[in-house]
């Protein structure tokens, strides 16, 4: 029930956000409209993040104490995040085509984005050829760990190397130099994909539950 | 710069189609978990 709710919220704030992206940021002077994919692109890959941390805390959790509520935490958040990280490749690459003329480069930030992104698809695959549940755990903890390492690199990846990518312009050192409404629709979205994963990671975690349920 | 609308559209509709279908996919696990269980209570 509890989930429901928390559905039907993250299906406001995703009108609300579509709302702020379509109707009130305004068109950005240099790119034009084609800058609105921002409004999508860095929710998802923050809420990527956050999914791939939550993967490291079950992971840590379940290794520390076998239990199993800590490893369907790690999953529930694994599979949202390899959407989020693929949604954040795409739109990226769809907003590159336009902006940078190609779309795709083998930049930093990009590469390093793929590989996160082939970590956890790894980590998916790895879940499904270990029937044993708690080898299976234990094997996935460990990949979920070592995953982790890279969210560091993907983020700081544009400070380390010299990238095409544009530096962090959130979540960096330096305060903002976004406009006001342009910001302010980027937290709505932001907002709106942080409900939509608790949506996702909860409706999954029940999933799970119940799958562990029936098999044993 | 041009508007670029017909990316934009991709970009959104793609993540669209991406999250409808990972929410289809998990209720229609649920649906057939819960189908099991009501089964096995039987």
């Amino acid at each position: 029930m509890a989930a429901r709710a928390l559905g039907w919220l993250a299906v406001l704030a995703l009108i609300a956000g579509l709302g702020a992206a379509f109707g009130y940021a305004p068109r950005e002077a240099v790119q034009g409209n084609v800058q609105r994919i921002m409004y999508l692109h860095v929710p998802a890959v923050l809420t990527a993040y956050l999914a791939f941390a939550l993967v490291f805390l079950g992971s840590v959790g379940y290794l520390l104490t076998r239990r199993a509520g800590w490893d369907r935490l790690a999953l529930a958040a694994a599979e949202p995040g390899v959407l989020f990280t693929g949604i954040t490749i795409a739109s990226g690459s769809i907003w590159g085509k336009p902006t940078w003329g190609t779309w795709w480069t083998w930049d930093a930030r990009l590469t390093s984005t793929a590989v996160l992104f082939l970590v956890y698809v790894g980590y998916l695959l790895l879940r499904g050829m270990v029937d044993e549940p708690d080898r299976r755990a234990r094997a996935a903890a460990v990949v979920g760990i070592l995953g982790a390492a890279n969210i560091p690199i993907v983020h700081f990846s544009v400070k380390w190397w010299r990238a095409l990518h544009q530096p962090s312009t959130i979540l960096g050192p330096e305060p903002s130099p976004i406009a006001t409404p342009i910001a302010a629709t980027l937290l709505i979205n932001w907002i709106a994909f942080t409900l939509l994963f608790a949506y996702l990671l909860a409706e999954r975690m029940e999933i799970a539950r119940l799958e562990d349920t029936h098999a044993g | 710069m041009p508007d670029n609308w017909g990316y934009v559209f991709s970009a959104y509709g793609l993540a669209a189609v991406v999250l409808l279908w990972y929410w289809r996919r998990l209720a229609g696990r649920a649906k057939s978990l819960a189908g099991r269980g009501e089964r096995q209570g039987r």
